[in-house]
C-alpha cells in the first residue's frame, strides 16, 4: 500500500449470522479522490463503511484507513475521519447547535466555529430548534455539517444527500468538491446515480457483497449498452442488422423502424446501415443508472 | 471521557431530581411522623404483635420500631433497595444499549473516543447519578431532624445509604452486563428486574423458613444493611457487594470491547426458538 492510498480493503468479509453481507471486498481509494460506492440496499455499502471505522469487526480480510489498521487503533482513524451514517439519529431533545457542540467536544473542540456557521448558512440549517422539531432534511444537514466541520482528511459518507431537496443536494455535492479541493478524500455510498456521476472520479459497484467493477464513470458509460432507434424511408428486411456482432433487435415496426441494443462500439452497425434507406437515426447515451442496473440483470434473471 | 461523563450526567438530570425529590419527601414525612409514633409506641407494639410473621419477616426487627433507627429502617431503608433498584436496573440496562438500539451510538463511536472511555464515562455518570439521588434522600431525612426528636446524627444517616449504594451499584452493573450479552435492552431489564424481586423475596422468606437460608446466601439483598448499618457497616459485606459490582462492570466492559455496534432498528440476535415455535413456523 503506497502513501497515496487513503483507503484499502482486501478480501473484506463480514457475516451477520447466516447472511453474508461482505464476501471479499477489494477496494483501493487514492488520497484526494472522490470515490463513489454504488449498490442497491443490502449490497454491503454500509457494512463496508462501518468496518472501516471499526464500528463492526470484519470476519476476514485486511483494512487500512489512512495507513492505519482500524482494529488496532480506531481512535486514530476516527480522529482524521468525518462520518455520516446512513440513518442519522441524534438526541431529539438537543438543539442542532447543542448536538454540533457536543460532537465537536468529542473531537476536543477541533472545529472552527466560524466555519460551522458558514456551513449551516450555506445549507440553510436552523440551529436553535430542538432536533425533534427538525424535518428529515434538516436533520440530514446536521449530519453533513458534523461530518465536515473539523475539516477531516477523509470523509466517509453513507448516502449524504438522502432526504435533501434538489437544491440542497447540489449544495452538498459542492461541499464535497470543496473538501476535495482542500485535500480531503471523499468516499461516499449512494444509490442515486446522477450524484455519483456528477462528483465521483471513480466508482465501485458492489453486488452481493463483492465489488464487481471499479472504473471512472465515463469509462463505464462508454463500455455500456446503448440503444439505437433507426427509421427507414420504406419497409426493409432488417435481418442483416441482427447479424451485426454486439447488436440485438429489441423491437421492430412493419420494417419501417427498429429499436436496437448495441454493446460496445457503433462502427460495425453504422457500416451495415449505410446500405439501408435510413431516414432517421437516434442513439441514447446510457445513464450510469442503466449501467448499474445491467450489473444486476443477472440477479433479476436468477430470481 | 469527561465529555461523555458530563453529557450523560446531564441526561440523568430529570431522573436524579425525580427520584431524589420523591424519596426525600417520603423521608421528610417519615421523620416528621416519628414523634407521634414514639408517643404511641405501646399501641403500636400491640398492633404489630397481631401481624402475621410472613408480613413482619419483610420488615425486619419490628420490636425496635419506636426507636429512631428502627423507624427509618422499617419504613424507609428496608424496601428502598427494591424501589431504587428499579432505577438501577433501568439505567444500567440502558446505559449503552438504549443509544445503540435507537441508532445514536453509531455516530458517537465514529468520533475519536475509545470504547473504554465511552464505557467508563457512562459508568461514572451512573455512579454519580446514584450518589446524587442518595444525597437528596439523605437531605430529606436529616433536615427534618431539626424539628423532630429523632437524633440519629447527620453522619450516621449515611451508613444505611452506603449499604444501599453498594446494592444499587451491584444491580446497575449486573443489568449493564446483561444488556451486553442479551439481545435487547428490554430483555436485560426484565431479567435483572426479576432477579431483584426474587432476591427481595428470598431474603425476606429466609427469615421465616430456614430451609431457604442457603439460597438466601446467594441473594445480594441478603447483604443489605438497613437498621444494622447504624451499629456499624459490615465491611466484608460491603466489599463483597462492591467487588461483585466491579466484576460485573469488568465483564460488561470486556464484552463491549468486542461486540459489533448495531445500527438503529437493526435488532439484535434472537434467542433460539422453542421447539413448538419452530414447528409452528415450519407449518406456515
Amino acid at each position: 500500500m503506497s502513501e497515496e492510498t487513503a483507503l484499502m480493503a482486501q478480501g473484506l468479509k463480514k457475516s451477520y449470522g447466516k447472511v453474508r453481507a461482505l464476501r471479499g471486498v477489494d477496494l483501493e481509494v487514492q488520497r484526494g479522490e472522490i470515490f463513489g460506492y454504488l449498490g442497491p440496499n443490502g449490497a454491503g455499502k454500509t457494512t463496508t463503511i462501518r468496518c472501516l471505522l471499526d464500528l463492526i469487526r470484519p470476519d476476514g480480510g485486511t483494512v487500512r484507513v489512512l495507513g492505519i489498521d482500524p482494529q488496532a487503533d480506531p481512535v486514530a482513524v476516527q480522529a482524521h475521519t468525518g462520518y455520516l451514517p446512513g440513518e442519522l439519529h441524534l438526541d431529539p431533545n438537543m438543539t442542532a447547535e447543542g448536538a454540533l457542540r457536543y460532537l465537536n467536544a468529542l473531537r476536543g473542540n477541533k472545529a472552527d466555529w466560524d466555519f460551522v456557521r458558514q456551513l449551516t448558512e450555506r445549507l440553510d440549517l436552523p440551529l436553535k430548534p430542538p432536533i425533534k422539531n427538525l424535518s428529515h432534511g434538516n436533520k440530514q444537514k446536521v449530519g453533513v455539517v458534523q461530518a465536515l466541520m473539523h475539516r477531516p482528511e477523509l470523509l466517509l459518507l453513507d448516502e449524504p444527500t438522502l432526504g435533501l431537496d434538489p437544491l440542497m443536494q447540489r449544495e452538498v455535492l459542492a461541499l464535497l468538491r470543496e473538501a476535495k479541493a482542500d485535500g480531503a478524500t471523499v468516499f461516499f455510498s449512494s444509490h442515486i446515480m446522477s450524484e455519483v456521476e456528477a462528483v465521483a472520479e471513480r466508482v465501485a459497484i458492489i453486488r452481493k457483497g463483492v465489488v464487481v467493477e471499479v472504473a471512472e464513470p465515463a469509462t463505464l458509460i462508454k463500455r455500456a449498452l446503448r440503444r439505437a432507434n433507426v427509421r427507414f424511408k420504406q419497409p426493409v428486411d432488417i435481418s442483416p442488422l441482427a447479424n451485426v456482432p454486439g447488436v440485438t433487435v429489441l423491437s421492430q415496426d412493419d420494417g419501417t423502424s427498429v429499436l436496437l441494443q448495441v454493446e460496445g462500439e457503433m462502427d460495425d452497425l453504422i457500416k451495415v446501415l449505410a446500405a439501408f434507406p435510413v431516414s432517421d437515426f437516434e442513439t441514447e447515451r446510457p445513464s450510469l443508472e442503466e449501467i448499474f442496473l445491467a450489473y444486476y440483470e443477472d440477479d433479476q434473471k436468477e430470481e | 471521557m469527561m465529555t461523555i461523563f458530563r453529557y450523560t450526567l446531564r441526561r440523568f438530570r430529570g431522573q436524579i431530581l425525580g427520584w431524589g425529590i420523591a424519596l426525600a419527601l417520603l423521608g421528610m414525612l417519615l421523620v416528621s411522623m416519628y414523634d407521634m409514633i414514639a408517643a404511641e409506641q405501646e399501641q403500636f407494639q400491640d398492633l404489630l404483635e397481631i401481624y402475621p410473621p410472613e408480613l413482619t419477616a419483610f420488615m425486619g426487627d419490628i420490636s425496635t420500631m419506636a426507636t429512631p433507627e428502627g423507624w427509618v429502617s422499617l419504613e424507609f431503608f428496608s424496601f428502598m433497595p427494591l424501589i431504587l433498584g428499579i432505577f438501577a436496573v433501568l439505567t444500567g440496562s440502558g446505559l449503552l444499549v438504549s443509544d445503540e438500539e435507537n441508532g445514536r451510538l453509531d455516530l458517537i463511536m465514529a468520533h475519536p473516543v475509545s470504547r473504554a472511555a465511552l464505557f467508563l464515562g457512562r459508568l461514572l455518570a451512573f455512579v454519580a447519578a446514584t450518589v446524587a439521588i442518595l444525597a437528596i434522600c439523605w437531605l430529606g431525612l436529616v433536615v427534618p431532624m431539626n424539628w423532630s426528636s429523632m437524633d440519629i446524627g447527620w453522619g450516621r444517616m449515611w451508613l444505611p445509604l452506603l449499604s444501599l449504594l453498594a446494592e444499587l451499584l451491584l444491580f446497575g452493573t449486573m443489568s449493564l452486563l446483561l444488556s451486553m450479552v442479551l439481545p435487547s435492552r428490554r430483555l436485560a431489564a426484565t431479567t435483572a428486574g426479576l432477579l431483584l424481586v426474587a432476591s427481595f423475596f428470598i431474603t425476606g422468606l429466609a427469615k421465616i423458613n430456614e430451609n431457604l437460608e442457603p439460597v438466601a446466601k446467594l441473594s445480594p439483598l441478603n447483604y443489605h444493611q438497613a437498621q444494622d448499618a447504624f451499629q456499624g457497616l459490615n465491611g466484608a459485606w460491603l466489599a463483597g457487594l462492591l467487588g461483585s459490582a466491579v466484576v460485573f462492570a469488568a465483564l460488561a466492559w470486556w464484552r463491549f470491547q468486542r461486540r459489533d455496534i448495531r445500527v438503529g432498528g437493526e435488532g439484535g440476535w434472537r434467542l433460539p426458538s422453542l421447539p413448538f415455535r419452530r414447528r409452528a413456523g415450519a407449518g406456515s
